[in-house]
């Protein structure tokens, strides 16, 4: 083989020697013929006659010389294209199949990309991981309080670098009009643990953690957006939120830290965590559980020993400090990437996973087509084989055509991707972390081009054997209409293994319609519709003493905008994906200092329920005279008076919810003087959640209540009503996050959506493809016996019975194939469990509905061919052959 | 698709070069042409040049070499000789054809 790759760059060194070959052939050739008396000229000519034709052999002997392979490649895929133009009809319906398949293909592929191969956007991300807290107990236990941290940072042996980080919101004040914006609290060295430099000023300095320090790094957009991209903007001071910073430095433009919140506006140190005004600041409260936390390993240290570190190095302080570490007596470390995709994972698997069902679907139409057509061309490969040519040889051209075919389907199915892939994105939205990266590029088109080659050799592989095994002299004598019953089996099976496919599809589809219907349907203990939520900050720095009479006078001018029904704050309103636990002390049930129960916590104003329309089941709502002075209370409930007081009243019964009220002595004891009926906090909880409610204004902390507003009129024409009423109570309070309540539930349903569109989107695909196959194999089923139809005609058979025939053919294969998908439905369903909210993974529903469909579809497909069976003219049938 | 008359007798004519070879010795492409011309008695009108993609092909499997050398006159010329391989094939190729040809034989009696 090296040598006739050689021979190709040796090319003209080979024709030489042939030419001189030949030349002496014919020169020996002539001086015989002169010796035997011929002229010289007559001698010349009978040389060159018996040669035969010079320039033809010179010809087959140089192709042959080169390298093989790739000469009859060349010749192959001429010949396959010729094939293809000279049956256009049967190349458009292959390239427009395989370009359905191949095109959702890439698409999904591009998203996968983007999301789960792409790696992170900083210097060697493979060594980055998050790391978190976690412990026995019921609730989870993610986040990291700061000194937890800071012992981490110190005694860890795996990581170079230990950065902890959380969100924080400020106002940006001093400039043209105040805006809301969406910072980071970091340690000092996030941009090394990134390996990540300003494009302008420098990053924190060690020093900046200390007490008292304010400096922030602004992004890129920010700068340009607020300092209109002034250079000289670095050692500028702001004010965010009250508070004088100086700005360090401005990051690039691709920066995004976290990556999953790409509108990040500033960084700012730790040491705003550390208010000297504070006496339980947040670096010293070991029960402050709020941190995030990453980390970049040590080289050479794998995740697994970093994860093994941790875990006993939480061991430890839960020992160290049983009061505020009990319940977080473990800890876990993922790769930065399985941390920021969590569950979506899963999702893209699914995803993945089904477009390629639809692919291979494809691919056994495009065989059933390519099977049929061999069968057409049968004669023709007879032929060829006849003169000469081995099979190895009519495989490899039957295979080449099908992968040109392939790539064919590729090229459309790029151009599908190019076309479907924004609108795909936009219905992803925001649900999935990156996704808005995903583009066609080179990686996904190499990949395209992958699924292209293979399939068009695996639909072409069972052609081009059958093709090979085709017996010659049969197919010659009979004209090529010899019946090879292997053709016959070999498209049976690949509708078997479609209908097959088609059913895993639908069903997978269909519970996760199920799932979503369940969703959008079910009771959220609230009434979502005409309600308006938005959000602006007091800050402590001009509100710490006025801020519950700011509140009231705020409340009442809101209540009194026409088109408000009525309106109450909530620090933590469902589908806002915000929630906080909060740990009880219950003298019914005492128990050591952290092993205490946690339940979901909200502070709310008064009228909060009447306005969610939550049902107030028991005892009071809160009102105007809870004040710091009078008994201190708090509602729960009915999940929570379920579960902590097993259907006893708990009217009158005291707990101690750990949040104290500002008053020395640390939490009081509340009252219970309510239950009300429980709401789903996001719209994919799956159950109930016990919750406490306590009043905001018998609470120290309690700085930011988001307004839920119930309106008679269109919940955002109020919009700008809002925005004038707060600004004309303090023009440096912008009001942010204005949406409805039911966008908020849209959004937290847009992955489910998202999820079950894709998958309905390809079930349905697979369905189209499946019956257009089955219709294909029967259509020609019956074209190829009609002769045999006729003759039964001919003899009395009724024309019911071959209607009948003919349909039992197709319910066969329908019904192998049926079952074969129902047995794998029912194996593989679980891994959807985790997708799947209010029904089971394996729903007899649903599955029985998918078999109705698809036995309906199989059904359909099936008739015209056997209509058409039916009516075969006996006479002409038979006349025809 | 393209293949000539020669490929219906590839088997037969890869045979015959090898036979020749094997009874003379190293040979020209000229010579072996000839020596087949004689032997099948004009019988099979066979253009001359069809020799030389059969013996490119043998050659790629390695079971005849090529050399340049001298003609009997002088004339330079390519030398074809059995390799190892080409020696053992030619029992073979003998046997598989004597099979055919017995089948054949069988097969015009009967009718």
């Amino acid at each position: 083989m090296f040598s006739r790759i050689l021979a190709l760059f040796r090319r003209r060194a080979l024709d030489r020697d042939l030419d001189e070959e030949l030349r002496s052939h014919l020169e020996m050739a002539a001086e015989e013929n002169r010796k035997r008396g011929m002229s010289h000229e007559e001698a010349r000519r009978r040389a060159m006659r018996d040669f035969g034709g010079v320039t033809q052999v010179r010809e087959t002997v140089r192709m042959r010389e080169g390298v093989p392979f790739v000469e009859n490649l060349r010749r192959d895929v001429a010949y396959a294209l010729r094939q293809m133009g000279r049956a256009p009809g049967f190349a458009a319906v292959v390239i427009i199949t395989l370009a359905l398949g191949i095109g959702a293909n890439t698409t999904v592929f591009s998203i996968v990309d983007a999301v789960m191969l792409r790696p992170l956007p900083y210097a060697q991300p493979q060594r980055l991981v998050e790391a978190q807290s976690s412990g026995m107990g019921s609730f989870s236990a993610e986040d990291v309080s700061y000194p937890d941290f800071f012992d981490w940072r110190r005694q860890n042996r795996s990581f170079e670098r230990l950065v902890s980080y959380h969100d924080a919101s400020f106002t940006l004040t001093g400039v043209e009009r105040a805006v809301h914006l969406n910072g980071q609290v970091v340690s000092w060295d996030l941009l090394p643990l990134l390996g990540v430099s300003p494009e302008l000023g420098r990053g924190f300095r060690p020093e900046e953690e200390k007490r008292g320090s304010r400096v922030v790094l602004i992004s890129h957009a920010l700068w340009v957006s607020q300092f209109g991209s002034d250079a000289s903007v670095v050692g500028r001071t702001i004010h965010l939120s009250g508070d004088a910073y100086t700005i360090a430095g401005v990051m690039p433009a691709s920066f995004r830290f976290p990556v999953v919140e790409p509108k990040t506006s500033f960084w700012t140190t730790l040491a705003m965590d550390d208010d000297a005004n504070d006496h339980h600041p947040a670096v010293g409260n070991r029960g402050m559980h709020f941190l995030n936390v990453i980390g970049r390993l040590k080289p050479g240290v794998t995740v697994a020993r970093a994860d093994a570190d941790m875990k006993a190095m939480a061991a430890a302080l839960a020992k160290q400090y049983p009061d505020s570490n009990t319940g977080h007596d473990s800890a876990e470390v993922q790769s930065e990437l399985t941390a920021l995709l969590g569950d979506t994972r899963m999702l893209l698997m699914v995803v993945l996973g089904a477009v390629a069902l639809v692919l291979l679907i494809a691919c056994g139409n495009v065989a059933n087509l390519l099977l049929a057509r061999a069968r057409e061309r049968e004669r023709e490969m007879a032929m060829r084989s006849a003169l000469g040519a081995n099979r190895g040889r009519i495989v490899r051209q039957l295979l080449v055509e099908s992968v040109t075919l392939g790539i064919a389907g590729g090229v459309a199915g790029c151009a599908l991707a190019f076309l479907v892939t924004p609108a795909v994105l936009r219905l992803i939205g925001e649900s999935v972390p990156r996704a808005a990266d995903a583009g066609v590029n080179l990686p996904v088109l190499a990949f395209a081009l992958l699924v292209s080659l293979v399939s068009g050799v695996l639909f072409g592989l069972v052609p081009a054997v059958t093709a090979a095994k085709a017996d010659l002299l049969s197919t010659l004598k009979e004209g090529g209409r010899g019946d090879i019953g292997g053709h016959h089996r070999l498209g049976s099976l690949v509708i078997v293994g479609q209908v097959a496919l088609g059913i895993v599809l639908t069903a997978v589809a269909g519970l996760l319609m199920t799932s979503f219907v369940k969703l959008t349907h079910k009771d959220e203990g609230f009434n979502p519709n005409q309600v308006l939520m938005f959000n602006f900050e007091t800050p402590d720095s001009r509100y710490m003493k006025t801020r519950p009479a700011f509140y009231r006078e705020y409340f009442e001018r809101l209540r009194a905008l026409p088109g408000v029904q009525s309106a109450a704050g909530s620090m933590l309103p469902p589908m806002t994906d915000n929630a906080a636990e909060l740990s009880f002390e219950n003298p019914e049930h005492p128990v050591p200092e952290g092993q205490q129960s946690n339940a979901t916590v909200d502070a709310i104003s008064p009228e909060y329920f009447h306005t969610m329309q939550i049902p107030l089941l028991m005892g009071r709502d809160f009102n105007d005279g809870d004040d710091l002075k009078s008994t201190q209370v708090m509602i729960v409930n009915q999940a929570f008076a379920e579960k902590y007081f097993h259907g006893e009243n708990p009217l009158g019964k005291k707990l101690k919810p750990g949040a104290g009220n500002g008053t020395p002595g640390g939490p009081p004891w509340r009252e219970i003087v309510g239950v009300v009926g429980n709401i789903r906090a996001s719209a994919t909880q799956r159950e109930m959640q016990p919750m406490q409610y306590l009043p905001a204004s018998q609470l120290a902390l309690w700085c930011c209540m988001r307004t839920v507003m119930r309106t008679t009129v269109d919940p955002m024409s109020l919009e700008p009503q809002v925005r004038n009423l707060v600004s004309s109570m303090d023009r440096d309070i912008p009001v942010t996050d204005v949406s409805t309540m039911r966008d908020l539930m849209g959004l937290e349903l847009a992955q489910p959506r998202f999820a079950m569109i894709l998958l309905g989107a390809f079930a349905g695909l697979a369905l189209v493809l499946t019956v257009v196959g089955l219709y294909g194999v029967m259509a020609y089923s019956v074209a190829r016996r009609t002769r045999e139809i006729g003759v039964r005609l001919a003899l009395g058979a009724q024309r019911g019975t071959v209607l009948k025939m003919v349909l039992r053919d197709a319910a066969v294969l329908v019904g192998v194939g049926m079952a074969i998908g129902i047995a794998a439905t029912l194996a593989s369903a679980s891994v959807l469990q985790s997708m799947l909210y209010g029904t089971a993974s394996r729903n007899p529903l649903v599955l029985g509905g998918v078999c109705g469909v698809v036995a309906f579809a199989g059904l359909v497909a099936a008739y015209v061919p056997a209509m058409r069976a039916a009516g075969i003219d006996p006479m002409r049938a038979l006349r025809a052959e | 698709m393209g293949e000539d008359k020669s490929d219906v007798l590839q088997g037969t004519l890869d045979l015959m070069v090898l036979k020749t070879l094997e009874t003379m010795g190293p040979q020209h492409g000229y010579g072996i042409a000839r020596r087949i011309e004689q032997i099948s008695e004009q019988a099979l009108r066979l253009n001359q040049g069809t020799i030389y993609p059969a013996l490119l092909r043998l050659r790629q499997r390695g079971w005849i070499r090529a050399d340049w050398g001298t003609s009997e006159n002088g004339r330079r010329a390519r030398y074809y000789s059995l390799t190892k391989t080409g020696k053992a094939q030619i029992e073979k190729e003998t046997e598989s054809w004597e099979r055919v040809a017995a089948t054949m034989a069988r097969f015009l009696t009967v009718q």
